[in-house]
């Protein structure tokens, strides 16, 4: 089988310098946060930061109770979907085995019915998010190109892992399968630090970031005047 | 945006992002996981790049400071700093290149503590440790200058180094004339592993001298790369000065060479047209004669481009002589060839990659050339992966940098042996059938074997016999075997079953390869694409894995002989594999269990038939086969050289 050889490439290399990208990319990203939280703060003039409303509504927003109060429907389907996509790639017995096998270490895993459900849900719900998403005016006109893109491709190894698993439903061979599923995943670690996908650990720092980006230095004021040419003239 | 130095310094965090990487596939999973080095060829890459070229290049420090502390030519003492930064990060280099090389890296501090007075690898460790030192000394008023040192504590530590600049620049050049030559002296223990040309029992004193050209030319060209990447002014004026004397002590270094080769006779050799004496040619040409030649020319000395020629010519060169001596003309037995993986070459430009961006950040922040740093400090950038732009420059140049880091790292590891170094397969080969001789070895039932044209041998012998040549791995130690004599002894057709296993179409006999398929390793009996194309396909899969629930493994899939019955016949010595999916053990393992067992066996039951003979190693094996296979084929064309067998 000639996908064989591929298959173990993706299932090594490849799968370690995805990680690698993924851990060291969102490191990245969380220190660049951190540093330029701090860089503003130093440099803001007005210091007071409101934090009893910064850690409510970062705690609204991370357990998606905000969403759930803007767009019930819309919501709802975000939370089952994100509790899917971070549930069933940790949690499979399947990829529990392969870390057992490969480093080691184990921990407890889904039943497989569960998994299977939770898989069914994460893909149904992948489409139906990119749905709303377009149907809804709003949200149609805040988005990206990403917005609509990402869920789909997070749906991929989903859906490939379900036909991998239940072999009767799959009308490919199986190696291919198993093949596109493999790849699909890998792919999603390199896409993560580079697309919307690193919410995963930016998501807590929004609140203080859109806060502090509206403390402006003290000396701001009389920048933008002179950026006007009005240096020294009253605003 | 995009200047030169964003460029270079996106390529340079670029190589950190591999060396990174590599890193930890060196340290983790040793030297062989990711070098071509071998036995034959321990010095690689990293030491005759690192250590010989690294030094040398890093020569410019000693010769800097004492032009202008010793001989007193304040005219230079504007490359004073450069010089002794590079040659402080040009030894840091070294130290870090040796920590990869060594096998034990952890115990580079043996030196300090164990000395080896009779050794020259000793003079040059202590000579370096040292030499580092002093270097960091030299060097920290530099760093002490910085406001951020601005504490009365640092000014008397900044005063006091002041004061003692004179002794260290003196024990700075006695360090460096020690070892910059004992790095030679290191090949005077292999006069017989270096090509003539590039021996010579005063290898150190070429290694000094040239060490000295190539220090002078290092400063010149690193001098007009600074201003190349920062804007600088160049110093015209200095350029003639340096390059006149580059051009004296390569010209000695010329000379010295080509009387040396003469006095021992061996000139001749540079001009013979072998491959070593072109290397040695074009070597000599390049590093010193061409640049020397050129540099007599006032106009070359004094032009920007002519001494950016001239001293290329003599940096390549030079690290070109030390690589030639340390890799190239070293010998190695005949097949033993040496070229350095893609890692070793990552690991040696990453090296060079930090030091250079450790000279930047000096340069940027620190007074190292009198002209500050031309630094466009607030310009607008844009980052890729965030998708914000407009940001200032020293806000987005963390990010570009980071990110480049870290994507070459990730693209290392694509082809790096992450997965761990894999045994190494050593596939198995069938038995052949030969001609040879059966002759009488001692009393008894007791044959010795040898393969037809074996002279001496067929004068006491009957007529040829069929045997069969066992060469599993075919690295020429075979067995002969006399299969016709043990179907007679075991009791004819109904014995098969004792050695072979009756499970092929038609009741064949199958082949021991056929299970033990590696030669030491344990093999796999069980091949699952072959089951899934004889179950067809997908819907096949619920014959083995019925239980849904279950993760697909091979300990939850229904056991073998649930489908095959009765695989088995009766008297195998074989045991069955203990566990339900055991593999099949190593063909040797597997030979031997198989011979040896039967052997005992017999020499226990019936002493007086075998004598002492049947269970012992050279029953089959002979002692004296060594070497002398490697022309089996064709076998009839073996010479006296016999080849035994038992039986």
């Amino acid at each position: 089988m000639t996908f064989d050889i591929l298959l173990q490439w993706l299932r090594g290399p490849v799968f370690w310098a995805g990680l690698a990208f993924m851990v060291l990319g969102l490191g990245r990203h969380v220190a660049i946060t951190v540093w330029g939280i701090i860089r503003s703060y130093r440099r803001a003039g007005d210091k007071t930061i409101p934090t009893r409303q910064v850690v409510s509504a970062t705690l609204r927003w991370l357990f998606l109770t905000q969403g759930l109060k803007n767009r019930l429907l819309y919501g709802l389907n975000t939370l089952i979907f994100h509790i899917s996509i971070i549930l069933v790639p940790i949690f499979l017995a399947g990829h529990i085995a392969l870390w057992e096998r490969g480093i080691g270490l184990s921990w407890p895993a889904l039943p497989n019915g569960l998994s299977t459900a939770l898989t069914i849900i994460a893909v149904i719900a992948a489409v139906t998010i990119v749905i709303q998403r377009v149907v809804f005016r709003e949200s149609r006109r805040l988005s990206r190109f990403q917005d609509f893109v990402m869920p789909l491709i997070v749906a991929i190894p989903f859906a490939t892992g379900f036909l991998v698993m239940h072999p009767a439903w799959n009308p490919f061979s199986h190696q291919f399968m198993l093949f596109l599923h493999v790849l699909s995943g890998d792919l999603l670690f390199f896409l993560i630090p580079i697309t919307k996908l690193s919410h995963m650990v930016l998501l807590p720092g929004t609140q203080i970031v859109s806060e502090l980006a509206w403390h402006f230095p003290s000396e701001s004021g009389s920048r933008v005047g002179e950026a006007l040419g009005k240096a020294n003239e009253p605003i | 945006m995009l200047n030169r130095l964003t460029i270079l310094k996106s390529f340079l965090w670029a190589s950190v992002g591999v060396l990174a990487a590599v890193s930890v596939v060196r340290f983790t999973r040793g030297l062989g996981a990711v070098t071509n080095l071998s036995d034959a060829s321990p010095w690689g890459l990293w030491i005759g790049f690192d250590v010989m070229a690294g030094v040398a290049l890093a020569a410019g420090g000693f010769v800097m400071a004492a032009t202008v502390y010793i001989f007193g030519l304040e005219k230079y003492r504007s490359c004073v700093r450069p010089a002794i930064l590079t040659a402080l990060l040009g030894y840091l280099a070294v130290a870090v290149g040796l920590l990869y090389d060594l096998g034990l890296p952890w115990n580079i501090w043996h030196p300090m503590i164990y000395w080896q007075h009779h050794s020259v690898l000793f003079e040059v460790a202590v000579c370096v440790m040292l030499y580092l030192t002093v270097l960091s000394l030299e060097f920290a008023p530099v760093v002490l200058e910085h406001p951020l040192f601005g504490r009365p504590i640092f000014q008397r530590i900044l005063k006091f180094l002041r004061k003692v600049t004179i002794p260290l620049v003196i024990v700075g050049i006695v360090l460096s004339t020690l070892h910059q030559s004992s790095l030679g002296s290191l090949f005077l223990i292999a006069p017989a592993r270096l090509h003539p040309l590039w021996y010579s029992s005063i290898i150190y004193v070429f290694y000094f001298i040239s060490a000295i050209g190539l220090g002078l030319m290092m400063v010149v060209l690193e001098g007009l790369l600074s201003s190349y990447f920062f804007g600088h002014k160049v110093k015209k004026d200095l350029l003639p000065g340096v390059g006149m004397a580059a051009s004296i002590v390569l010209w000695v270094y010329v000379v010295l060479r080509l009387v040396d080769l003469a006095v021992r006779g061996d000139l001749g050799m540079a001009f013979d047209g072998s491959w070593q004496s072109l290397l040695f040619l074009f070597e000599l040409g390049m590093a010193a004669i061409l640049p020397a030649s050129l540099l007599l020319v006032r106009r070359i000395r004094s032009s920007i481009t002519g001494m950016a020629i001239c001293s290329s010519l003599t940096v390549l060169g030079m690290i070109g002589y030390r690589l030639n001596m340390s890799i190239v003309a070293f010998t190695r037995p005949e097949g033993w060839g040496y070229f350095p993986s893609w890692e070793e070459i990552a690991v040696s430009v990453g090296i060079v990659s930090c030091c250079i961006l450790v000279f930047l950040f000096f340069v940027e922040h620190l007074k190292v050339y009198d002209e500050p740093a031309h630094v466009d400090p607030m310009k607008p950038s844009y980052d890729a992966a965030t998708l914000h732009d407009l940001m200032p420059g020293e806000q987005a140049s963390p990010r570009r940098y980071s990110l480049v880091a870290v994507m070459s790292a990730a693209v290392a590891l694509l082809f790096l042996p992450v997965k761990g170094a894999e045994t190494v397969r050593t596939p198995v080969s069938v038995p052949r059938m030969v001609e040879g001789y059966q002759v009488s070895r001692q009393a008894g039932d007791f044959h010795a074997l040898a393969i037809l044209g074996a002279e001496e041998w067929s004068q006491s012998a009957e007529s040829p016999i069929p045997l069969l040549a066992i060469n599993g791995n075919r690295d020429a130690t075979l067995v002969l075997f006399n299969h016709a004599g043990h179907v007679d002894r075991q009791g004819g057709d109904e014995s098969c079953r004792t050695c072979h296993h009756l499970d092929l179409p038609y009741d064949r006999n199958s082949s021991c390869f056929e299970c033990h398929r590696d030669m030491y390793e344990p093999t796999a009996l069980f091949d699952h694409s072959f089951h899934v194309q004889a179950l067809e396909g997908n819907d096949g899969c619920t014959e083995c894995h019925s239980d849904g629930s279950e993760v697909k493994s091979y300990e939850t899939a229904t056991a073998c002989v649930e489908c095959h019955r009765n695989p088995e016949g009766s008297g195998l010595i074989l045991e069955l594999p203990g566990s339900r999916w055991g593999d099949a053990v190593g063909y040797m393992d597997a030979m031997h269990g198989l011979c040896v067992t039967c052997h005992e066996r017999n020499a226990r039951e019936e002493p007086g038939r075998f004598a002492d003979l049947l269970d012992r190693c050279d029953a089959c094996h002979d002692a004296d086969f060594s070497g002398m296979l490697e022309e089996m084929t064709p076998v009839r064309k073996i010479s006296s050289n016999v080849v035994q067998g038992g039986h």
